[in-house]
């Protein structure tokens, strides 16, 4: 599989508006990708249950990611100065 | 007598409790993002920890399973961690996190072919001599059948091996998510798996979820306990690998009593030791 292949998984996970169009015409658009005839075989072949599980996992995480960001600052700041003092039994 | 250490994931929010319990955990592992890769001072406090008790460091972003080079910036990043932190280990994810300038904010399976096997050998070699030292590289758990694949998990994880010289970092819990969603047998795959390359263990927990179709996968999400059928796979652990092994709780939210997180320690050390004592009468 080449870096093209992996790209165009990759937009389809993250990317609402192309996976649909995928999943509306995936040979048109595998075809129109620079994909080998290996690879769009393969992307035709998609695990459909798969790919939406997937882009809906993928999308908490980031979400996740962002939500958690000013409260992993702030805990992480505590533990700076916890860890400043010696430690002890 | 084998001494095998148990311990978890380290989050800020965990700091005080892990300190304040450190007669009952062996190690822990941290995950390097954002602030933690680029912050000297993080890296001074976690030198700090890392002299207290054994640190590995667990990498999330580098995604060496790919096609495409790991970016050399990212390596001599994590680089410096390494050489501030002094961590036992590191380890990294068997997977792609960005292709074509897209970030996926998450671990995506590779396409398992001869391809993948061959640039994911070449990005260890290029990660181990930017960082100096090999990493334990880990299975991941997907909820898609890697598109484009032509080998099965069991087999691109043996390749792999055999391909490279970094040993195994085995999350059982991948392992069963991935056997839960895909119809393979667990405990078949962990037991044709080299056992002397299998270093450390991880260990969690993760939920059923539904697509639109009403199909159900099982979610590796770090959020919930570990089922018992991890357990299960950590007693042939202890009874086949030949050495010492390290096993980490990775619990990354929906945190419970610290005590709840304890008990799971316990349980792991318990499973081990059952094994171990299995695998004792079995030679």
């Amino acid at each position: 599989m080449s870096p093209n292949f992996e790209a165009f998984i990759a937009r389809l996970y993250v990317d609402a508006a192309a996976r649909r169009r995928f999943l509306a015409d995936p040979l048109r658009e595998a075809a129109a990708a620079d994909l080998t005839e290996e690879e769009i075989a393969a992307a035709v072949r998609i695990d459909r249950v798969g790919l939406e599980l997937a882009a809906v996992t993928f999308a908490q995480k980031r979400r996740r990611r962002r939500r958690h960001g000013p409260v992993m600052a702030a805990a992480l700041s505590y533990w700076r100065r916890l860890v400043k003092r010696p430690f002890s039994g | 007598m084998i001494h095998d250490r148990v311990g978890l994931t380290w989050h800020p929010q965990l700091a005080a409790a892990i300190l304040a319990a450190r007669d009952r955990i062996d190690l822990v592992e941290v995950i390097p993002e954002g602030t933690f890769l680029e912050s000297r001072g993080t890296h001074r406090a976690l030198r700090t920890l890392a002299r207290e008790m054994p640190v590995a460091i667990h990498g999330v972003s580098l995604g060496l399973a790919s096609t495409t080079a790991v970016d050399e910036r990212r390596l001599e990043q994590f680089a410096r961690l390494i050489d501030d932190v002094q961590p036992e280990c590191w380890s990294e994810h068997l997977a792609f996190v960005r292709a074509g300038g897209i970030e996926l904010g998450h671990l995506a399976a590779p396409a398992r072919t001869e391809t993948t096997i061959d640039a994911t050998s070449a990005n260890i070699e290029r990660a181990a001599r930017v960082i100096g030292a090999y990493p334990l590289v880990e299975n991941v758990a997907t909820i898609i059948d890697p598109p484009g694949s032509a080998l099965d998990e069991q087999t691109w994880l043996a390749r792999l091996l055999a391909a490279s010289r970094s040993d195994l970092l085995l999350d059982l819990h991948n392992l069963y998510a991935n056997a839960t969603n895909f119809g393979f047998d667990a405990a078949v795959v962990l037991r044709s798996l080299p056992a002397e390359r299998i270093r450390c263990i991880h260990l969690a927990g993760g939920t059923p979820v539904h697509a639109s179709t009403g199909e159900q996968r099982y979610l590796d999400d770090h959020l919930h306990d570990v089922p018992d059928p991890v357990y299960d796979l950590l007693e042939i652990v202890g009874e086949s690998v030949p050495h010492a092994v390290d096993v980490v709780l990775e619990r990354d939210g929906a945190f419970p009593p610290f005590n709840h997180l304890l008990a799971q320690l316990d349980r792991a050390r318990v499973a081990l030791a059952r094994g171990r004592d299995r695998g004792r009468v079995a030679s």
